[in-house]
């Protein structure tokens, strides 16, 4: 009787003492970010310009439906998603198990030169692709030295998104290197040692051994990389603003301009705002349905 | 390994490498050039590094603008994994239901697009007199989801057994913590540090809203005041840029062996 | 058990010092933030330390000399920020963290004048002469008749252009000083052939030079009445028809961004360039393209009221509702920057042209320009600022102005129909115009 009790409030301090691990931090985004956010979604049911803001029902979410430009950054918010991230994933998964070579030399080298991209300051880096792409910028130069005609990239809409897509590459693989690499060493090496010995090819150890016991890793980039693709905003502002036309805006950059550039609606920008919020969550939700089994 | 698929492996790996580090090389070669040279693509370095450096220290408070972003991007770096690596942990070794919704609760809260938020964050702050002060500076940032869920996935490869043994050594669950969750998990600490650190030093829409005088200047506030002119001083810009980047990449460098030690030795 | 002492300890060690550090800071910055206490100090926000920052402060030592004790402090804080900052500030009503004095760009004047009138304080009765500034200016900061602002920097459009490409064609300068744009497209074609460069490059998308036709024959995108003025407006029309045009001829090549546009400057890729004035200091930086640039005036279009001047840019000096001292604010204007022309020959120096008339009269000013073959840039400047007609900027000028970009793109990059894109930019630009 006195043992069962003992055993029944040591379960409970363990449990509390789990609450307590996370408290502070689940407390801290409680306050920094669900409160901003329910004000937003108030902020979504008032329209209006300025600080002249009245209560008027869902009509911020009824006119989204009629925004000719929603659609449109909409369209490009998700090309860039479907595109890009899947790309990404794949060629930083694919090095980071190439740099986790024992017997590669020069490792640190290589790993520092995939990461450097995104610890490049977005103002330098898209000074550079604005030149390289330029009309008469490198790659075009190096297009013509082959005999094909230079391509206007940043006039067209669909190469301009293109662009977009591997500029986004270009910096982010590395960052999501950095998080396979370090998952990747929580995989004993023995384990590979005894596929290798039992005659698997490297593509096969690969993906029987590597990827499903990386698939807390890659989950985790998968819900990061989505999120940060539909909320891309910075590749659009100083890149391509936007341009040509609306044609490489994304939803971000338009809830932007929509507070901060054009006459200031916000009603309408947080009403967009939490839309995107639900497209995000739907996705995480699914990838993670998908994904997280223990 | 073939010899082959080794030199293939090199080969791969030397033209990503090339592909990712070609913008920087444009930067330095920038960062030694006048501005003339510079927008009309010259490709070599040059010899206007000393000019551009004075340029740029004559224009902007450069020293102090790189004190307040290391400052910065240290203190919210240790006190954000700190928090958030407990948080993981608790996620995942006192897992149970609830704290699965939880976890996905709190997910939501980085969907929503900073834009958004940005007003009433201020608000809060603006009523709470802390305008202006690194408290505001910092809090948005310190608890992310991300940096959560990222420790609790990697504590999912944490042995539990390890953490019964030390249970039934009589350690306390906080020093399990301490003395073999952080010693253990060098790896995730060391890739946690690195993007911490460089989304600390490169934020600038929070910082350019809630700091308010010159003397809270950071890194990228001052590259940002470089393009704010009618006339841009394009090398100095690339050596404000170059200058911005260093302190990342380093970080980086000294922490991307951490990166490889990985739980095997420690489990003794 | 140690540990969690430690632990707890170091925690709130951190706490506290995270704290005290955020009390710190705005203790020693008290006098920097808001507006100033001190009844001998503004603080003031704007950007360009070669410029702005410059002028202000050379403004500060002028009114020291006979008030001591005076100073400034000067934030730098870019143009786009301190727009956000008014947004934020205004939305959270946090009126007491406006500073004394901001710049702000004449385009997105109308904009906060109309949209949060309560920043500004009206200096109509300041004692401020404003007619002795370019009325073109003082336009850009009137609403309602109401001044709220103090014109600063000259943004008159010039028409630069490369003599020596131009005696290539067979060209002289006067050959293009006061035309009209259709001559302007033929002689453009004839440079082309004969020297193989377009006249004008423009960042793609940018609708800077339609703004500036409409400008120079008093027209805007919106009407008196601040409906919009897209569709059935004849000078918007005519204006894209141009600029379509010389793309499709290929006297105006369209670049990707600003630095690009530079570029072609200082790499004579073009023959000349139509902006304001401002843009000088950038064809300037290229020293040895010296005494094969000078001025001349923009063509104009076929239309009533067209002149051959306009305006791009520019700003203009605000104070604030929140300032403590404002009589100390409107002596410190009246006698620099609209009163003082020691300041305006020093600031010469810099680039920095007046728009107040007074300064335009002095010997610094009648300088001839080295780089420009010898002209008196200064005083033509100044003139030409007299003559420019000023239009209704509009607080919806972005909205609008964002639509005409749209259509411009999508005529010159996906050969789109002129007069149905013109609708759509009217549509787009009234939705965006709803709340």
């Amino acid at each position: 009787m006195n043992d069962r009790n003992k055993g029944l409030t040591l379960e409970k301090k363990k449990n509390l003492i789990g609450w307590g691990f996370l408290l502070p931090a689940a407390l801290l985004i409680c306050w920094m970010s669900f409160y901003p956010m329910i004000q937003a979604f108030i902020l979504s049911l008032k329209s209006g310009i300025g600080v002249n803001l009245k209560f008027n029902g869902f009509r911020n979410y009824a006119r989204i439906l009629k925004d000719p430009t929603f659609r449109q950054t909409l369209f490009n918010t998700f090309f860039y998603l479907i595109l890009q991230v899947p790309i990404m994933l794949v060629l930083a998964l694919a090095l980071a198990s190439m740099l986790n070579n024992k017997d590669l030399k020069f490792k640190g080298l290589f790993r520092t030169a995939i990461f450097l991209p995104c610890a490049t300051s977005l103002v330098s880096y898209s000074m550079i692709f604005r030149a390289m792409f330029a009309n008469d910028g490198l790659i075009n130069t190096v297009l013509k030295r082959f005999g094909a005609s230079p391509v206007g990239w940043f006039s067209n809409a669909w190469t301009a998104r293109i662009i977009i897509v591997i500029a986004l590459i270009w910096r982010w693989t590395g960052y999501n290197m950095v998080f396979y690499l370090s998952g990747l060493q929580n995989i004993e090496y023995s384990v590979y040692e005894a596929a290798r010995i039992d005659g698997a090819s490297p593509i096969q150890s690969f993906f029987k051994i590597t990827v499903p016991l990386l698939k807390p890793t890659i989950l985790l980039t998968a819900i990061m990389s989505t999120n940060g693709t539909l909320q891309l905003f910075d590749e659009s502002i100083n890149l391509t603003k936007g341009g040509p036309g609306k044609s490489t805006m994304t939803l971000s950059h338009y809830i932007y301009n929509t507070s901060f550039v054009q006459t200031p609606k916000f009603g309408y920008a947080a009403a967009m705002s939490i839309i995107i919020l639900i497209m995000v969550a739907v996705l995480a939700f699914v990838q993670m349905k998908v994904g997280d089994k223990r | 390994m073939s010899k082959g698929k080794k030199a293939a492996q090199y080969t791969i790996l030397t033209i990503v490498s090339l592909f990712s580090v070609f913008p920087l090389y444009y930067m330095l070669c920038g960062a030694t050039n006048k501005s003339t040279d510079v927008v009309t693509g010259r490709l070599i370095p040059g010899t206007y590094l000393i000019k551009n450096f004075q340029s740029l220290t004559a224009n902007q408070p450069l020293g102090r603008a790189l004190w307040n972003s290391l400052r910065n991007a240290v203190i919210l770096t240790v006190l954000a994994l700190l928090i958030c690596s407990i948080a993981g942990y608790g996620f995942e070794v006192f897992h149970d239901k609830g704290k699965d919704v939880v976890m996905t609760i709190l997910l939501m809260a980085m969907m929503i697009p900073f834009a958004a938020i940005m007003i009433p964050l201020f608000r809060m702050f603006a009523q709470m007199k802390l305008v202006n002060t690194m408290a505001a500076f910092m809090l948005p940032t310190i608890s992310t989801p991300f940096l959560i869920m990222l420790f609790r996935q990697s504590a999912r490869s944490f042995p539990h057994d390890m953490i019964e043994a030390a249970r039934m050594d009589g350690l306390s669950e906080i020093g399990i913590f301490f003395r073999m969750f952080i010693p253990t998990m060098k790896s995730t600490y060391a890739a946690a540090m690195t993007i911490t650190f460089m989304n600390a030093w490169n934020n600038y829409l929070w910082p350019k809203v809630i700091l308010q005088d010159d003397s809270s200047i950071t890194m990228p506030m001052l590259v940002a005041n470089l393009q704010g002119g009618y006339k841009t001083d394009y090398g100095m810009l690339m050596l404000g840029v170059f200058i911005c980047t260093i302190p990342t990449a380093i970080v980086f460098f000294c922490l991307q062996k951490s990166f490889t030690e990985g739980i095997t030795g420690s489990v003794k | 058990m140690k540990n969690k002492i430690i632990t707890v300890a170091l925690l709130t060690a951190m706490a506290v010092s995270l704290t005290s550090c955020g009390n710190g800071n705005s203790g020693s910055s008290g006098a920097t933030r808001g507006a100033a206490e001190d009844d001998n100090t503004l603080n003031v926000w704007c950007w360009d330390p070669n410029f702005n920052i410059y002028a202000m402060k050379k403004a500060a030592e002028i009114y020291a000399e006979d008030h001591e004790g005076f100073k400034v402090n000067v934030t730098e804080v870019q143009s786009e920020d301190i727009e956000t900052k008014l947004t934020t500030y205004m939305s959270s009503n946090e009126l007491d963290l406006l500073p004394d004095i901001f710049l702000m760009q004449d385009n997105s004047f109308q904009k906060y004048a109309s949209n949060y009138p309560d920043i500004f304080t009206d200096l109509t009765d300041s004692g401020i002469d404003f007619s002795q500034f370019a009325e073109a200016k003082t336009a850009y900061s009137t609403i309602d008749g109401r001044h709220l602002g103090v014109p600063f920097d000259n943004a008159t459009v010039i028409n630069a252009m490369r003599t020596d490409l131009l005696e290539q064609a067979g060209y002289t300068l006067d050959d293009f000083t006061d035309i009209t744009w259709s001559d302007y497209l033929e002689k453009a074609k004839d440079v082309k052939e004969k020297t193989g460069l377009p006249m004008l490059t423009l960042q793609a998308g940018s609708p800077d030079i339609i703004m500036m036709m409409l400008q120079s024959c008093g027209q805007s995108l919106f009407k008196k009445d601040g409906s919009v003025n897209i569709k059935g407006n004849k000078v918007l029309k005519q204006s894209m028809e141009i600029y379509a045009q010389m793309v499709k001829d290929g006297t105006l090549r369209e670049v990707t961004d600003n630095d690009q546009y530079i570029g072609s400057l200082n790499n004579g890729s073009v023959v000349s360039t139509i902006n304001g004035c401002w843009i000088m200091a950038s064809i300037i930086d290229q020293e040895d393209q010296a005494g094969s640039w000078e001025l001349t005036t923009m063509p104009r279009l076929d239309a009533e009221d067209a002149s051959n001047h306009s305006n791009n840019g520019g700003s203009s000096w605000a104070v604030t509702s929140n300032c403590k001292n404002k009589k100390l604010a409107y002596d410190f204007f009246n006698e620099t920057f609209a009163g003082s022309t020691d300041l305006y020959d020093d600031i010469i120096q810099k680039g920095a042209v007046a728009t107040w008339a007074p300064a335009g009269e002095t010997d610094a000013y009648a300088e001839e320009s080295d780089f420009f073959s010898g002209q008196k840039v200064n005083s033509m400047l100044i003139d030409y600022g007299t003559q420019t007609p000023s239009n209704y900027t509009g607080p919806f000028y972005y909205d609008a102005r964002d639509a005409i970009g749209v259509a411009l793109s999508n005529v010159t990059q996906q050969g789109s129909d002129l007069d149905s894109e013109i609708d759509t930019a009217q549509e787009t630009a009234e939705f965006n115009m709803e709340g």
